[in-house]
This record gives C-alpha cells, structure tokens and sequence, in this order.
C-alpha cells in the first residue's frame, strides 16, 4: 500500500518496435480486467445496497420501488420495540471503550518490544505476536467461551488453585465481548504501532536524556508526541473493526450481552439476527446504511476531535 | 529504522526496574495471546465435554466424532476450494492492477488504486448485506462460487499490496533490458516480470487465502446452504457445547502455522530487504 507512490522511471529512450508490440493490449489488459471486475463486484453492489433501501418485500418478494417505508420503519422503532437507538448506543459505547483499551494495552507492548527487548529479537517477538491472527477468529471465540464460561476454565481453574471467592461472571456480557474483540485486534495493532515506535530515531531519545530529561520526561515529551499518527491510525482502525464486527458481540456477548447501558445488543449483531428471521433484504440493506451513516459521524468526531488535541499540544 | 548506533538504549541504560517491568509485561502480553490458541489445543484432547480445572484425562474422541459426524468436514472441504480459487482470483488480478500501476502512468491511476483498495476499509458486515443484494437479483447467491466471487473482492488488496511491494523492488533496467534484446510486451512480462514477482504473489497468495479461510461475515449471507468453515462452525457453537470445534480448531491452526512459515519465508523477506540494484 505504501509502495504505490515509489517512482517509477518510464523508459525514456525510444522503444524498439518489438517493445511497443502490445503495449496498448498489456495497458488495455492491465488496467480493464482488474478495473471491470472491481466496477462488477464491488462499486455495483455497493451502489445497489443504497437502491435496496427504498425497495420492498410484498408476498415475500423483493420488489423494486422508491418508498422509505424501510427508514420511517426504522425510525418509528428507534425507540420502541427493537430500540434501534439503544442498539447503536451500545455499538458505540463498546466499540470506543475496546478501542481505547486495545490501544492501552498494546502501546506499553511495543513500546516493551522496541526498548527492552534486544533489536535481533524484534522479529520473533513481532512473529510470535501475530501467530493468533493466523488462527481462525471464530474458534478463538469458542476457545474464549470455555475459558470465561460460569464454570470453565478461568473460574475451575481458580478454586482449583484455592481461590473459591474470586470468580468471574463474564461470558454475555460485553465485557467478554471487549476480550474477544482485543484480542482479534492486537496483533495487527502491535505491528501498526511497532512499525510508529520504532521509527522514532534513537537520537532524539538519547539527546533529550543528555539533556537531562528523565525517563518519563523523554516518554512524554518526545516518543509519546511521535507516536501520535500511529496511534490515532490505530484507535480508529480498531474503532471501526469493533464496531462493525459481529462474531464476538454474538458468541461472547450472547447477543445482548449486559453494559453498564444494559442488556442491550448491539447494533452489528441486530442487522445479522433481524435478516436472519425475517430474510427482508430491503429492510437489512436499511439498516446496513444507517450504521454506514454512524460510522461515518463516528469517525469525522474523531477526527474533530484529533484535530483539537494536536491545536491544544502545540 | 534508526540503526543501532548506541549500543546501550537509550531508554533503559541504567533502568533495570524498567526493563523488568518491560519484560513482565510482554511475558502477560504473550500468554494473553496465545492462550486461547493453547487451550483450544489442550482441551481437543480432554475428555470433559465441559472443559475445567484439573482435566478430566486424555482422549482423541473429539477427533474421531469430528470424522465421524460430517458436517463441520463438509464446511471444511468447501472452504477447502473456495479460499484456494478466490486467493488465486484474487493473485490475477492483484498483479494485473499492481503492475499496471508500477508501469503506467494513465488518467484516472490514483483512483483506481483507491479502488482496489476500499475494499478493506469498509466492513464486511455491510459488503455482506451488498453483495447478497446484488447476487440475488442476478440469481448467483447460495453457492460456492457466490463466496469465490465476493471474497476475490475483499481479498484482492492484501495480495495486491504485497505484489507492489516486490514490483517496488525491482530494478527498471530489468524490463528495459528484455526489450533492447528484443522482447516484446507480453514475453517481458512473462520471462522476466513474473518470475521475478514470483516471491511477491506467493506471499500475497498466502495472505489472500488466510482472509478469505477465516472470513465469515459475508460468506454467512451469500452462502446459503453451502456453508465455508466459520459459518459452520459459527452455527455449530451457537447449537451446541462440543470439544470437537477444539479439534476442528487445532487441525486448522496446524494448517495455519503451515502458511505462517510459508509467509516468514515468502514475505519477511521482501518487507524487509531495500531496493537493490541491478545486479541481482
């Protein structure tokens, strides 16, 4: 992704016949096949989803129309029966509390990796980091479950080791769904955030420490500032994951699972679980468009809100 | 990255407390990320069909149940031929665009790129909700070419990135040199482009496949009764407690850990090597 912008010196001298043979096909293939299949399978859908929404199911039968039964719908239930507000409440809540806590957990990691661990280790620790995102995600989820289940293997495995006060009452409640849902994103977290910190150059560090400043001042004042981007880069990332994820929210949230908002599901969750019973496609591809919508105010707040602090850091 | 020119760091020459800690913390870190993965390969072997502390012995029965019963072995022959063909989709076309960007310059490139790459940003949920709208009204949803079809799509970025990395690499004399010895367009891409971008695609292909053998979300809507492995799986937990998911789990992190050393072997390299010139 980054490679993209590398310059790339076209051969100026004249091409020999023999060269151009075929360029306009190579440039017409290139460029068409890749083109046409993503306009087909990609753009088109996409562009069909916001059409679907006004259309309509009679005798349970997709029928093409230009009605916004599906949004009035929606909105009549906002805060009646389905609670469509409450659902996107918690989305919100869970996604930006597990953002904030995937960041917080895995900053000191890399920060760990990149200053105490020695450099010829970066890559183990870096492959050994990542080797869970090579498992599939929804077995994780099951392992999760039997781990954080009322009697499973945290809660057995400590009043076997004597402690039959400490247990938990974790699995559907959306504090499992935040585990479940860290732990899908760390990985890709700590090589988004390895690849901030370890770019910061060592010399800034080792002249604000001649200079004086202490081990947290030289974190605060220089590698703290520099790891902004990467950070921000990652809370939204992971804010947008969660948020439009919905295996964890299901298998470990039990689908509504409690908050300090209640037993609430969340928004994700819902779409999956109202197409699953009713099939209604229009009315789905409504809803899909509306936490569109909510992602997108998500992220322009974040982003209002980035720009406020960096006014406020300088 | 800033090369190693101090050889004590800077951060922790006269910290041992801090380097404790640091150490501490990794070791919580590690164990928090792989224990799901040891206990899914732990409890596979353990008879309890609820699974706690202390075991309740060994058995291999969850992996004879798993052969036995069919359906979670079904779900994994058909991800078994989606995810190889869509990752192979996927490689043609991530080669095609990554290598008409390197070497075109044409109206319209930025966006195109863009194009290929939105993909990814946009989450499955709603991609899954689009696709089955548009399949259904063309009559294609509920096989496994519906998945192959739409998983090309989200997959195509991955291995795109990974082949323009390597494309990236690759010295410009290399192709001028075919054409002066007389080469036409096609034998220079094919002699000498691909062979060199071979690496690039592999890996790609490795992570192309990945994405698509774990994906769930849009496989759930498009595929109606031809269900990949997570969606049979994800039906399977919701029905019922049964350790042999942990068998299922173990036997697809075994394959997985496979893929993992192909990418150290494929991909590592190329994330990691310069620009070289000419010469190699």
């Amino acid at each position: 992704m980054v490679a993209a912008d590398v310059p790339q010196s076209i051969p100026t001298g004249v091409p020999e016949a023999a060269a151009t043979a075929g360029l306009n096909s190579l440039k017409a293939v290139g460029i068409g096949v890749p083109l046409l299949y993503s306009l087909t399978f990609f753009a088109a859908p996409l562009v069909f989803l916001v059409v679907l929404g006004f259309w309509l199911v009679e005798d349970f039968q997709v029928v093409p129309a230009l009605s916004l039964d599906n949004y009035l719908d929606i909105a009549e239930h906002m805060f009646a029966k389905s609670n469509y507000a409450l659902a996107i409440a918690q989305s919100l809540w869970v996604a930006l509390t597990t953002a904030f806590f995937a960041v917080l957990v895995c900053y000191p990691m890399v920060l760990a990796i990149v200053y105490v661990a020695p450099r010829s280790r970066h890559r183990l620790l870096l492959m050994l980091a990542v080797a869970p995102f090579w498992s599939s995600y929804v077995l994780r989820l099951f392992s999760w479950q039997i781990l954080l289940a009322n009697k499973g293997i945290v809660n057995s495995g400590l009043a076997w080791a004597g402690f039959e006060n400490l247990q938990f009452k974790l699995l559907y409640t959306q504090i499992a769904t935040r585990i479940g849902l860290i732990h899908y994103l760390a990985p890709i977290l700590i090589v988004v955030l390895y690849v901030t910190v370890a770019n910061i150059d060592r010399h800034l560090i080792q002249a604000a420490r001649d200079l004086g400043a202490t081990r947290w001042q030289a974190f605060r004042r220089v590698i703290l500032p520099m790891s902004r981007t990467g950070l921000l880069v990652s809370t939204s990332f992971a804010a947008i994951v969660s948020f439009g994820d919905v295996l964890s929210g299901a298998l470990l949230g039990g689908g509504a699972g409690a908050s300090v908002l209640g037993s609430v599901p969340l928004f994700s969750n819902m779409i999956m679980s109202e197409y699953a019973s009713s099939t209604n496609l229009p009315r789905t591809a409504a809803l899909a468009m509306i936490l569109v919508l909510v992602m997108v105010l998500m992220l322009a707040g974040g982003a209002a809100l980035a720009e406020r602090t960096k006014v406020d850091a300088g | 990255m800033a090369s190693a020119i101090h050889p004590s760091d800077p951060l922790a020459a006269d910290g041992r407390g801090w380097r404790l800690a640091g150490r501490l913390y990794m070791a919580v870190g590690y164990f928090f990320l792989v224990l799901p993965i040891a206990t899914m390969i732990v409890f596979s072997f353990q008879k309890g069909q609820f699974a706690s502390i202390p075991g309740q012995g060994w058995t291999f029965q969850w992996y004879g149940k798993l052969f036995d019963d069919g359906t979670l072995l079904a779900a994994l022959l058909n991800s078994l031929i989606v995810s190889p063909l869509a990752a192979t989709g996927a490689c043609v076309l991530g080669f095609l665009a990554a290598y008409s960007i390197h070497r075109f310059r044409f109206w319209g490139r930025g966006a195109f790129s863009v194009l290929l790459v939105l993909p990814v940003l946009i989450p499955p949920l709603i991609l899954g909700v689009a696709f089955l709208g548009l399949l259904s009204r063309i009559g294609l949803q509920g096989q496994l070419s519906s998945v192959i079809l739409t998983h090309m799509v989200v997959i195509t970025a991955p291995a795109m990135a990974v082949i323009q990395l390597r494309l990236g690499q690759m010295p410009s004399s290399l192709e001028e040199a075919a054409w002066d010895l007389g080469a036409t367009q096609f034998q220079t891409l094919y002699k000498v482009v691909l062979p060199f971008a071979l690496p690039g695609i592999a890996g790609g292909w490795l992570l192309a496949f990945t994405f698509s053998f774990d994906e769930f979300i849009i496989a759930w809507f498009v595929s109606g009764f031809e269900q990949t492995l997570p969606v049979a799986v994800y039906a399977y937990i919701v029905g019922s407690v049964d350790p042999s998911l942990n068998a299922v789990g173990s036997i697809v992190f075994a394959l997985s850990m496979l893929s993992l050393i192909g990418v150290e072997l494929l991909l590592f390299p190329i994330l990691l090597s310069q620009y070289r010139s000419g010469d190699d």
